[in-house]
């Protein structure tokens, strides 16, 4: 088994397949890349056993075979190397050759029939999504997923489709987003839970990429294909809470502001909470947000005063700053509004503008009790 | 600046009986023991008449009884000895720059630089003069240049007197003493010094650090410190709490289920108030249980930061059943919180609703308005006295009648 490949093209199909390697295996053989080669296309996979995650790459050969090289050594080997072909060559002395214009390296593989097979889907229903809207529902939602092992349906992203929009909802139990688009849609309706990992990978690969994926889903595994890559992972299980029951309905006070100011408030003002619970309280009276926080043990204690557009009644509610931070972070609209309704329910911070045709973000954040 | 110090150690003679004896003279000169009076209970304070009976602080009641039939025994009002100890405390916070309040009957005081204008030892005379005219109690104090060497002093000046060990001459004073006097040396340590024929201080002054520090580790090396007189440790004025907690001792052993759950949930559920109330977290809960063979066993467990009772009392009552696995009578059961924080309790989206939230802010008010024990479990009734002293003033607690020495 020979074949020819660009160095620099190869080192960015692995470095992205690299990322499911996990850093300390049981399995030895996770450790590799499985290589198959059948003609002039080379199939390499990576995989956590939970997630796989596989690229076809065009090379110059016309032998066929499969191997599994480190995939360590192989990465910081070609990271090395300037843009030029190397070749691979399969020695009888389970040694795979490398030869670069440098010099001849030589690594031990093992067979390629040694390293797991991806999961088959079997009757899976499928959706059309195109790549970029993907990693932005990715990326709005997944920074408020849990890490809790007790409650793990909390750690990965809901997926919800329907016929009329698809949804996509994470939560910690402390802080809950919810992202759908009604421009896209699915032809029935499915629910899945994914994992964290394998979604950090795609929306990473996705970001900016305007090409269509394909997910396909049974109860149990999703696959996600585009470009020449294929991810296959194993779904959640278990039942998502319902989070549309806690989500509250009648919000009679109304918070109108600029969201760079508001973040920049948070963020200061948090530096002068207690270090541990990172708690501040917000008083809403008339046009005027008060923002403040204080640190008793290290008589640490902090006030901004924002004018904003509040309708409602006079109210203190009190928060954990990492979460608003995170929250007004991941927004990019000017203006945000944040809705409550009592100091012991949920805030709805939904952005104001900046939002897509058939865009919808709401992002809830529960309070703290605060002693008065 | 910390050549010399000049650190004052106050404490007021047998405080408790002073107090009974100031709200009744008929007290005066008589023996009189204060502390739990069941047969569990143990010698809180007892006066001097008591005393020249052989009893002491932390003896069992029912000893003491027996040495001194005639003595008065009173339960005690830890409510009470709190006002009469914050009417001296009150004295000394104005006259002084930095003080620390150790017990409701101990105080150290850092004179340092106040020689300038006003002599130390006059200074210190002259407040203990003040606190003996204005609250009627017996008060001693010793007046050197740290805080181990003014505490021995203090015992050496009780009763009622003053005593200065003037600088460069604490070893002198200390090494005729016994070890016993030592802050740090208790009764197990006592035995063992003893057993290596170390009767006097002076005998630890004139050893290696090293034999010690073999013998004790770094106790060891604590003890020779405080024998040579040296001790750098600061005045502290206010003291974070780092954790609190609760323990009861049964009058009678006990295997009554029932019985132990009451008092489990009671002293958990005063806790977690106590908790609300000094808007503070609790990240890991402690559960102690001892049998009456005195096998003592904890257990301890990470929770993500709570003070909501229905988050803290599960996790108390698991471990609970988790200890108390030995078919043996108990003795005492204890709960504790620890790793505090300041802050409220974060809302579960899922777990929680307002209906609870309500409650427990509904049960705080009425609390806070007529007592602790204005609403409780039912199934915590049982527990009957849990003290009602709010833990986060920066106070030191007041001492119960199971006083330790």
């Amino acid at each position: 088994m020979k074949f020819i490949v660009s160095s620099s093209y190869l080192l960015k199909q692995l470095q992205v397949l690299g990322g499911i390697i996990n850093s300390n295996n049981t399995l030895p053989i996770l450790d590799n890349f499985l290589f198959d080669l059948d003609g002039n296309t080379l199939n390499v996979s990576a995989s956590d056993l939970e997630t796989t995650i596989s690229s076809k790459l065009d090379v110059e050969s016309s032998e066929k075979g499969s191997v599994c090289i480190p995939a360590r050594l192989l990465l910081d080997t070609l990271k090395t190397f300037p843009e030029q072909p190397l070749t691979f060559t399969v020695e009888d002395n389970n040694t795979v050759e490398i030869s670069s214009n440098h010099g001849k390296y030589a690594l031990a593989y093992a067979s390629g029939e040694e390293f797991p097979n991806p999961v088959e889907l079997k009757d899976p229903f499928s959706t059309t999504i195109q790549g970029d809207i993907l990693a932005t529902a990715i990326s709005k939602t997944i920074f408020a997923s849990g890490n809790d092992d007790l409650r793990p349906v909390m750690s990965g992203v809901f997926f919800q489709f329907s016929t009329e929009s698809l949804t996509f909802v994470a939560t910690d139990a402390h802080k809950l987003v919810k992202y759908s688009r009604a421009d896209v849609t699915a032809n029935q309706t499915a629910e899945f839970i994914m994992p964290k990992k394998p979604l950090n990978l795609l929306k990473g690969i996705l970001a900016a990429s305007e090409e269509d994926v394909i997910i396909e889903y049974n109860e149990s595994n999703a696959k996600f294909s585009f470009d020449n890559t294929e991810m296959v992972c194993r779904l959640i299980d278990g039942k998502y809470p319902n989070y549309e029951a806690v989500i509250p309905k009648e919000n009679p006070n109304r918070l109108t502001i600029d969201r760079t100011q508001f973040l920049n408030s948070v963020r200061r003002v948090s530096i002068f909470s207690n270090k541990t619970t990172h708690q501040i309280r917000l008083k809403c009276a008339g046009a005027e947000l008060n923002i403040s926080a204080e640190d008793i043990d290290y008589s640490n204690k902090a006030e901004e005063r924002l004018t904003c557009d509040y309708q409602g009644d006079d109210m203190q509610i009190g928060f954990n700053s990492r979460f608003l931070t995170e929250m007004l972070n991941n927004l990019t609209s000017d203006d945000v509004s944040l809705e409550m309704s009592l100091p012991n329910r949920a805030g709805i911070l939904t952005p104001v503008d900046g939002l897509d045709e058939g865009e919808e973000i709401t992002m809830l954040v529960m309070p703290v009790m605060l002693n008065n | 600046m910390f050549n010399t110090r000049n650190i004052v150690h106050m404490d007021l003679d047998t405080f408790f009986v002073s107090c009974e004896r100031l709200l009744d003279s008929r007290l005066e000169g008589k023996p009189v023991l204060i502390g739990g009076t069941s047969d569990r209970g143990v010698v809180a304070s007892c006066s001097y008449e008591a005393r020249s009976f052989g009893i002491h602080s932390a003896m069992p009641m029912r000893l003491a009884k027996q040495l001194c039939p005639e003595a008065i025994v009173l339960r005690g009002n830890s409510g009470i000895y709190s006002k009469f100890s914050n009417s001296v405390t009150d004295i000394i916070k104005e006259s002084v720059p930095l003080y620390e309040k150790t017990s409701v009957d101990e105080f150290y005081i850092d004179l340092t630089g106040m020689d300038k204008f006003f002599g130390c030892h006059k200074l210190a005379s002259e407040i203990r003069k003040r606190i003996i005219k204005e609250t009627g109690l017996p008060i001693s104090f010793g007046l050197s240049i740290n805080k181990t060497v003014s505490k021995i002093a203090t015992g050496e000046a009780k009763p009622n007197n003053q005593i200065q060990v003037v600088h460069g001459h604490e070893k002198p004073f200390l090494s005729p003493l016994s070890v016993s006097k030592i802050p740090m040396v208790g009764k197990v340590t006592y035995r063992q010094l003893c057993d290596l024929g170390i009767k006097r201080i002076r005998t630890i002054q004139e050893m290696p650090v090293e034999m010690m520090t073999k013998v004790f580790g770094k106790n060891g090396q604590l003890i020779w410190k405080k024998a040579n007189g040296i001790d750098n440790s600061p005045v502290v004025q206010y003291n974070e709490r780092k954790s609190i907690s609760t323990e009861r001792t049964f009058d009678r052993d006990t295997t009554d289920v029932k019985k132990l759950e009451s008092i489990i949930i009671g002293m958990a559920e005063n806790l977690i108030y106590q908790l609300r109330r000094g808007n503070k977290l609790t990240a890991c809960v402690t559960f102690k249980i001892r049998y009456s063979d005195f096998q003592t066993y904890t257990q301890q467990r990470r929770i993500p930061y709570s003070s909501a009772d229905h988050k803290i009392m599960p996790v108390v009552m698991e471990l609970y059943k988790n200890l108390y696995q030995r078919r043996l009578l108990v003795r005492l059961v204890g709960v504790r919180f620890s790793h505090l924080v300041e802050g409220g309790q974060q809302i579960d989206l899922f777990e929680d609703n307002e209906k609870i939230i309500n409650l427990y802010q509904a049960m705080d008010r009425m609390r806070e308005r007529y007592g602790d024990r204005a609403v409780i479990k039912a199934a915590g009734m049982g527990a009957k006295s849990i003290s009602r002293w709010n833990p986060f003033t920066g106070e030191p607690p007041p001492l119960l009648a199971n006083r330790r020495r």
